[in-house]
């Protein structure tokens, strides 16, 4: 077994995306030291991924104005010779420690506050199919082709709901894809709503432009109310079945039609990465508009707990420049905390309304409960433990109707994803009235071998 | 949550962990189709203890007595697998494992327990030992395996007793969500309980609250039943990634597990708390691993140090787990009786109060005779066992 | 596989070689054994421990474990592990 491996930082920073590293960049500047943890290979997070080492695409890539300010970040983070571990799957923390595996090994972070910035993941609702190989989140696509300048396909489905749809669709685009149908599951008035949500935040009128235009240009168009039910093929996805939805969300079956294709890509939106959080016995509550259960903050992002600060989509979906204004606040907060400039309250207004813009957005693409109907009683709901929709329901039924009922019942949510896809899921199908449970922070928040565990360095 | 699906029942039993679940199964079985069971629970079934331990079934030959109780709820066991079956059951027998010398001269002597019970069990030899087990570290010097136990899924195996009461005859309601809080009685007897959704009458209520039952006792009006909390840490792996296909279990458990306390358990704080390995075979190819003991009331905290030792001999016995994932850990609190034995029967100063509870780290295989011998009592039929060392009499002081 | 799935006109490393199910895989450094198998029409990595269904990508952002496979006996998640040249990997699953 491996020696005890200690970094030390003032702070330590979860999550390198455009929260951490805006948080990380401004506590560089003040001279504190900072160290940077992320699972991914290169630094970005997933909304401005970067190829690997030693590729080169040009301009090949769509790229939405948006991502200027992330290549910004990324250079001054550079610049700034920030420390960021990469391959970190961090496991544990406690306050002023953060555990973490990289290359088989097990380190410890050291530092006297913590900023989490996680991010999120996609939200997925299951349909008759999609365990088959081909159907795969939103973001996994962008991974493929900004992470790898890989196509998922040749024909593709983008389906799903929310502002992460139309960046797929032109990520793909970009990639060679023949996108055969984008279908937004919310109704078309959904998107005057969320326009008039934006009115004033120039920059993400902006990005609504350049994408109605890139579509427009591509001769895509998105299909308001309609949704894939069900993918089809034999060993992978060979056809989806897709078919508008009524007032409720629920599908239409007299519309269903057939389209071939070999790869869905399905996005419901976000769930915010709050685990660590909930480890660290930060505070949270349920908010459904910004994607599930968040961490609770103050205007300092400060959690409940004195030394730990969150940021970006843990603290509710809200996007890049949510995540990059809250980041900047962290590291105000944080800075004036340990050493003697003064916190300016002028960046905690801007981060609020970056967020409200956001919250404007999300509410108008809030999941319909009818969209639960298109998962029939044979669909998988926990593809860990392989449960299906009417085990999950006759578990809810004996064992109680809240998710912690339906995992006592029939072990959904108890495998290695820890209930991160099915867990919201659960809920929405089986439990109506009551509100989610708030899932249990179990170490490790992500698995890791036993060795790691056992080898914790210590101090 | 649920609405109260019948106001009055010929029992209430209180508590849906694996005591509470085989009470329902075995009354169902002995009452006619016109009565009716009750279950109510404050969380959802097998949410407490019963959904946070492990699944081992263990028959203990301590002495006749022990060797017949655990034996013959064992056997029970197999029955509901035959009758219901749904709850991972799988009969791998057990493995003890020692690696030091003076815990491998046990072998013979629990092997000798188990022969004076009329039973067998077989010690293996290095090469044997490595034909059953693959996984484990080649220089164990052998072990001793015993045919007769086996592993279930307790959290699933409660919903199997439930839907074998279910289909048994009397009506059974199942009432998760559902707390006790307050009885009602009429002098020296029990005439109901009640519920936020509204009272039961019932001539009859079992406490079968593991942990809580002295904080429910309470609620009767009972003096504070000896039972109190031993926290035990456990881990597990993937799917798919157990280095072991039975269960096993250091032979020093028997002297950890079941030894005297060499604290005051309920003096929180005082105990350090302690291990021996425990593993287990999960259905889907991952593996359990335990099992540490500790009283510190009802703190359900991990303990790290603890649990990292367990690991680390867990290990020793199977290297191949270093390198396997762990996907969860967490603590289970073990309803410990002060006297080491479960009180099982009728609470004598109150006609129709019943007591199940106190199984500490035995509740699952002790499970289906506890429920047994709970139904025998209250329809006054001759019991299985002779069951008197259980009768919650004893504590009445 | 009627046409590459890498981007054409993208500048990549050199190629490597990897092993999955026996079978040789190209793929370029820098690529997830996930994508690398992804390119290659390999889109199976594991079966459901239940019914034996084919699964594999999911997030590709190591969230799902749906891509499960077996580097020397032990599950790892293709999307986050890094193709290497001689690497031997395993469908996941039952073994
Ligand atoms: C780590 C660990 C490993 C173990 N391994 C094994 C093993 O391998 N083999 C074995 O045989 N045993 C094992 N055990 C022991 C076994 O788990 C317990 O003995 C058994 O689960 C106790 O069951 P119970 O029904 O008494 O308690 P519980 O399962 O705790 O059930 C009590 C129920 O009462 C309910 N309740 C409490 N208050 C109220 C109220 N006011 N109103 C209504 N309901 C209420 C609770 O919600 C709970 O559901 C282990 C235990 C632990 C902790
Ligand atoms: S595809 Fe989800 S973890 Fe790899």
């Amino acid at each position: 077994m491996s020696g005890a491996r200690v970094l030390e930082a003032q702070v330590g920073i979860v999550g390198a995306g455009p929260g951490g590293m805006a948080a990380a960049l401004h506590l560089a500047r003040a001279g504190i030291t900072v160290v940077l943890l992320d699972e991914g290979f290169r630094a970005g997070g997933q909304i401005y991924r970067q190829l690997p080492e030693g590729y080169d695409a040009g301009h090949r890539i769509s790229e939405p104005p948006s991502h200027r300010a992330g290549n910004h970040l990324l250079d001054a983070v550079a610049r700034e010779r920030i420390r960021i571990v990469h391959g970190a799957t961090v496991w544990n923390a406690r306050p002023g420690q953060i555990y973490y595996e990289q290359n088989n090994e097990s380190w410890l972070l050291a530092c006297e506050q913590i900023v989490l910035a996680p991010g999120a993941y996609d939200r997925c609702v299951p349909f008759p199919g999609w365990t088959l190989p081909g159907v795969i989140t939103a973001g996994a696509a962008q991974v493929m082709v900004r992470g790898f300048a890989v196509a998922p396909g040749q024909r593709a489905l983008v389906c799903g709901t929310g502002p992460l749809l139309l960046p797929t669709v032109t990520a793909l685009a970009s990639a060679g894809v023949k996108v055969v149908a984008a279908l937004e599951a919310a109704p078309r008035s959904a998107m005057w709503a969320a326009l008039r949500g934006v009115i004033g935040n120039g920059a993400r009128m902006r990005e609504a432009l350049f994408y109605a235009r890139s579509l427009l240009r591509r001769g895509i168009r998105l299909q308001w109310g309609a949704s894939v039910f069900a993918a089809d093929g034999d060993g992978r996805v060979q056809s989806a079945l897709i078919g508008k939805l009524d007032q409720q969300g629920a599908p239409r079956p007299e519309t269903a039609r057939r389209i071939e294709v070999d790869v869905i890509c399905a996005g419901f939106g976000l769930v915010p990465a709050i685990e660590l959080g909930l480890l660290l016995s930060c505070a949270a509550r349920y908010d459904a508009p910004r994607g599930g259960h968040c961490l609770v903050v103050d205007e300092q992002q400060r959690t409940s707990v004195d030394s730990v600060y969150a940021v970006g989509e843990i603290v509710g979906i809200g996007g890049a420049e949510v995540a990059m204004a809250e980041g900047r606040v962290a590291g105000a907060a944080i800075a004036a905390r340990l050493t003697s400039v003064s916190f300016d309250p002028r960046l905690a207004l801007h981060a609020r309304s970056e967020r409200r813009a956001a919250d404007a957005m999300l509410r108008a693409f809030q999941l319909r409960p009818g969209l639960f109907s298109i998962c029939k009683p044979d669909t998988v709901v926990c593809r860990c433990e392989d449960v299906t929709s009417s085990q999950a329901a006759a578990a809810g039924e004996l064992y109680g109707r809240t998710t912690r009922g339906i995992k006592m019942g029939c072990r959904a949510g108890m495998g290695p994803c820890q209930a991160r896809i099915c867990g919201l899921n659960l809920h929405d199908i089986f439990c109506d009235g009551v509100e989610p449970d708030l899932p249990v922070a179990q170490v490790p928040v992500k698995p890791v071998r036993t060795a790691t565990m056992i080898d914790v360095p210590r101090r | 949550m649920t609405a109260i699906a019948a106001a009055t029942a010929d029992v209430v039993v209180v508590g849906g962990g694996i005591i509470g679940c085989a009470i329902v199964w075995q009354l169902a079985q002995r009452l006619p189709r016109t009565a009716r069971i009750v279950l109510i629970d404050r969380g959802p079934i097998a949410g407490a203890t019963s959904g946070s331990c492990m699944g081992h079934l263990m028959v203990t030959p301590d002495d006749a007595q022990e060797y017949a109780f655990s034996h013959a709820s064992v056997q029970l066991w197999r029955e509901l697998q035959d009758q219901q079956g749904g709850f991972d059951y799988n009969p791998t027998g057990a493995l003890y494992l020692a690696d030091d010398p003076a815990d491998i001269a046990l072998f013979a002597n629990l092997q000798a327990q188990f022969v004076a019970c009329g039973d067998r069990a077989e010690i293996l030899d290095q090469q044997q030992l490595r034909e059953l087990e693959p996984g484990l570290a080649h220089d164990l010097p052998g072990a001793l395996f015993y045919p007769g136990d086996g592993v279930v899924l307790p959290m699933t195996a409660c919903g199997a007793m439930l839907r074998a009461a279910q289909t048994a005859g009397p009506r059974v309601d199942v009432l998760p969500y559902t707390p006790l809080t307050s009885v009602l009685r009429e002098g020296d007897r029990i005439t109901g309980v009640v519920t936020p959704t509204g009272p039961i009458s019932s001539p009859n209520i079992v406490l079968a609250c593991g942990v809580w039952t002295p904080e429910v006792g309470a609620l009767a009006g009972l003096p504070k039943l000896p039972i109190v909390p031993r926290a035990g840490n456990l881990a597990i792996t993937a799917h798919h990634a157990s280095p072991i296909r039975t269960q096993l279990l250091e032979i020093s458990y028997l002297r950890f597990a079941h030894g005297a306390a060499t604290v005051d358990p309920t003096l929180i704080g005082a105990d350090q708390g302690g291990h021996a390995v425990n593993m287990q075979p999960q259905s889907l190819g991952g593996c359990l691993i335990g099992s540490t003991r500790q009283f510190r009331g009802m703190n359900r905290e991990l303990n790290h140090e603890l649990l990292h030792r367990a690991l680390l001999r867990a290990a020793r016995y199977a290297p191949g787990l270093l390198d396997l994932p762990i996907v969860r850990t967490w603590v289970g609190l073990r309803p410990f009786s002060l006297d080491k034995h479960p009180l099982i029967g009728p609470w004598p100063l109150l006609r129709g109060l019943w007591i199940a509870a106190g199984h500490e780290g035995l509740g699952i295989s002790l499970a289906p005779i506890t429920g047994q011998l709970i139904a025998q009592q209250m329809l006054g039929l001759p019991c299985s066992i002779d069951h008197r060392p259980y009768l919650p009499a004893r504590v009445v002081a | 596989m009627s046409r590459d799935l890498r981007m054409d006109g993208v500048l990549r490393p050199p190629e490597i070689t990897f092993t999955f199910a026996g079978q040789p895989i190209s793929a370029r450094q820098g690529e997830t054994i996930a994508m690398a198998l992804w390119v290659a029409g390999q889109k199976a990595l594991r079966n459901s421990s239940k019914d034996g269904a084919p699964r594999g990508v999911l997030c590709n952002m190591g969230i799902c474990y749906e891509c499960l496979v077996r580097i020397e006996g032990a599950p790892v998640r293709a999307c986050m592990v890094l193709a290497t040249e001689g690497l031997n990997v395993e469908p996941g699953g039952k073994s």
